[in-house]
């Protein structure tokens, strides 16, 4: 079954055609990655997709619903959830609080609730709590729950957005540059937990990387993109062997 | 119980003790007056910083929630004779409802923009008090508000409307650390460090913008109802942009994002002027000069360096050589 469906999707910004008719799906449970040169769309595609951007024109189709007018936050609650090219935690709060603000559309505490209901918001706070410190477990963190996002190294800021990203819930998560400035050891390690998060917990993974080697050793299905434009879709030994795509990263030797 | 448990227990005691019998030792109304003064500040103040502090949207124009407050309790009280209870509720409503033609205009512009038309939402409020007589009186104000009363329960002195002042600013203060660690308090929190970021973790940032101005509009119409029925008369001047520009002060200068911060900006904003009274038009010369002093050596606001005493003084009061207050301290 397809998760995600991109059909002609196209984004303008005025004159500049930033994502232009493309066409791919990712399967259930499938790690699948957006490749490309720089520039090539790939984050403006994560953004048509997370309802940052509204598409021009084509469409977003997520198990069997149409996003194309929702909001980002209604789209996180049907099912996606992403993390950042360049990392953005809530600096201020904890660990553990950043992690908790995931499961905000799954839970109901409200302005009036929270006296009225004092109760029922304490043990929805408390389930709250508790699965967040069981992702901050998973991921490896729960050692920092209590330390400012702001103030964790760079690595441990990468998985917290991972960590943040999955108590949302979702059934597709979107990784924009996971492995950015990472080193060999901790790219292992990030190869293995995304591993992990797709047989643990049955999500599929779209990422964009610029690491071959991290794609190369997890993606079941590659997309590339080369100024905008779809310029293949297959499975890696495919893409691999694409002259297309040879032509894109390397030049053609003229 | 845990040490931590039994000291804060002891401190909650003292503050219960304080604020019970401080009363007894004020000598007299003007002082009083100026107590009452501060309390409703640090209603203000608390519902700015919820604002401005904690969802991370500097404004400049409360006092014209303020003022809508004050004048819905002082015309319904004076020309329908509506007791304070009914005043307090039709106001706190009125104010929030109003409060939304400023906060949904503000969930277009960012910064320095929204901060711009705060201060032009802040105007118009005023000149409608100025200019809408029929209903306001304009500049002569509104008279002859009666003291609290709710039905059963007829307030008449000054010391009285202390309790009644307190009253609220404890409950206002328990609400408000219910809300922040709750899920609309960590929503708040994640709209103010990036909303970008919050609405793609789920969060409807819009919604809770708006939530943020309406509790915030409706603490200042709080602050408003008691204003006018303890001062018992209200007029446009007390609601000027100087009005906004103090309640930021109070929220500033105490500790932006803390919950004693308004407190303590409040204490000291109300107290500062009065000491220098003698020194009549130079007083807010050296008013402003002790602010810009205070900003400068109190960067983050007073409510820090208030915690760095209180450990270093309970390090010297229980002997203990831990080093952690000292190395507190030196940050």
């Amino acid at each position: 079954m397809n998760v995600l469906e991109l059909k002609g999707l196209t984004k303008q910004f005025g004159g500049i055609t930033a994502v232009n008719d493309v066409t791919f799906h990712v399967e259930e449970k499938q790690i699948f990655a957006l490749i490309g040169p720089n520039g090539a769309g790939k984050t403006t595609a994560f953004n048509l997709i997370s309802g940052v951007y509204v598409p021009t024109s084509g469409t977003v189709t997520f198990c069997g619903k149409v996003l194309n007018k929702m909001k980002p936050n209604r789209i996180v609650k049907e099912g996606i959830a992403r993390t950042f090219q360049n990392i953005r935690l809530f600096g201020k709060m904890t660990a553990l609080e950043n992690v908790m603000t995931g499961f905000t559309c799954r839970t109901k505490a409200d302005i009036f609730s929270i006296i009225f209901q004092m109760g029922k918001c304490k043990k929805e706070h408390d389930a709250t709590e508790a699965k967040a410190l069981e992702i901050l477990d998973y991921i490896g963190l729960a050692d920092l729950r209590d330390e400012l996002a702001g103030s964790l190294p760079y690595g441990h800021q990468r998985l917290l957005e991972i960590a943040r990203a999955l108590a949302c819930e979702p059934k597709l998560l979107m990784l924009d540059e996971p492995a950015a400035g990472m080193n060999k050891a901790e790219k292992q390690d990030l190869i293995e937990l995304i591993t992990k998060i797709r047989n643990d917990r049955g999500i599929s993974v779209m990422l964009v990387e610029h690491d071959m080697d991290v794609i190369m050793s997890i993606a079941d299905r590659i997309a590339v993109l080369n100024y905008g434009s779809l310029l293949a879709f297959g499975d890696k030994e495919e893409i691999q062997k694409d002259t297309a795509v040879i032509e894109a990263y390397l030049g053609n030797g003229d | 119980m845990s040490k931590a448990k039994t000291s804060s227990l002891i401190k909650l005691i003292i503050g219960a003790a304080v604020l019970v019998f401080l009363p007894l030792a004020i000598p007299n109304s003007y002082i009083m007056q100026l107590v009452l003064n501060i309390l409703i500040y640090v209603i203000l103040a608390m519902g700015l910083n919820l604002l401005t502090g904690f969802t991370g949207i500097l404004s400049l124009g409360h006092a014209a929630f303020f003022g809508v407050g004050a004048y819905v309790s002082g015309i319904l009280n004076t020309r329908l004779g509506w007791p304070f209870w009914a005043t307090l509720i039709v106001s706190v409503v009125v104010t929030a409802l109003i409060s939304l033609f400023l906060a949904f205009p503000a969930l277009r512009v960012k910064g320095t923009y929204l901060v711009l038309m705060t201060i032009g939402f802040g105007e118009v409020i005023r000149l409608l008090l100025v200019n809408w007589i029929s209903l306001t009186n304009g500049p002569n104000g509104i008279v002859g508000i009666s003291y609290p009363d709710f039905g059963f329960f007829k307030l008449t002195n000054m010391t009285q409307c202390y309790y009644l002042a307190v009253i609220f600013v404890v409950l206002l203060m328990i609400y408000l650390k219910v809300l922040m660690k709750s899920r609309v308090g960590r929503c708040l929190l994640a709209i103010r460090d990036d909303d970008r970021a919050a609405e793609l973790v789920g969060i409807d940032v819009s919604q809770y913008k708006l939530k943020a101005f309406m509790i915030s509009a409706a603490y200042c119409a709080i602050a408003g109802t008691l204003y006018a029925h303890v001062i018992r008369y209200i007029s446009p001047d007390s609601f000027r942009a100087d009005e906004s520009q103090l309640i930021l002060c109070c929220v500033i200068i105490g500790g932006i994002g803390t919950f004693k911060g308004p407190v303590i900006g409040a204490v000291l904003l109300t107290i500062i002027p009065e000491l220098f009274r003698s020194l009549q038009d130079f007083r807010m010369v050296l008013y402003g000069v002790i602010l810009m002093i205070v900003i400068i050596f109190f960067p983050g606001g007073v409510a820090k360096y208030w915690d760095l005493l209180a450990a270093r003084v309970k390090n010297m009061v229980t002997g203990s050589k831990s080093k952690a207050g000292a190395a507190d301290a030196k940050k």
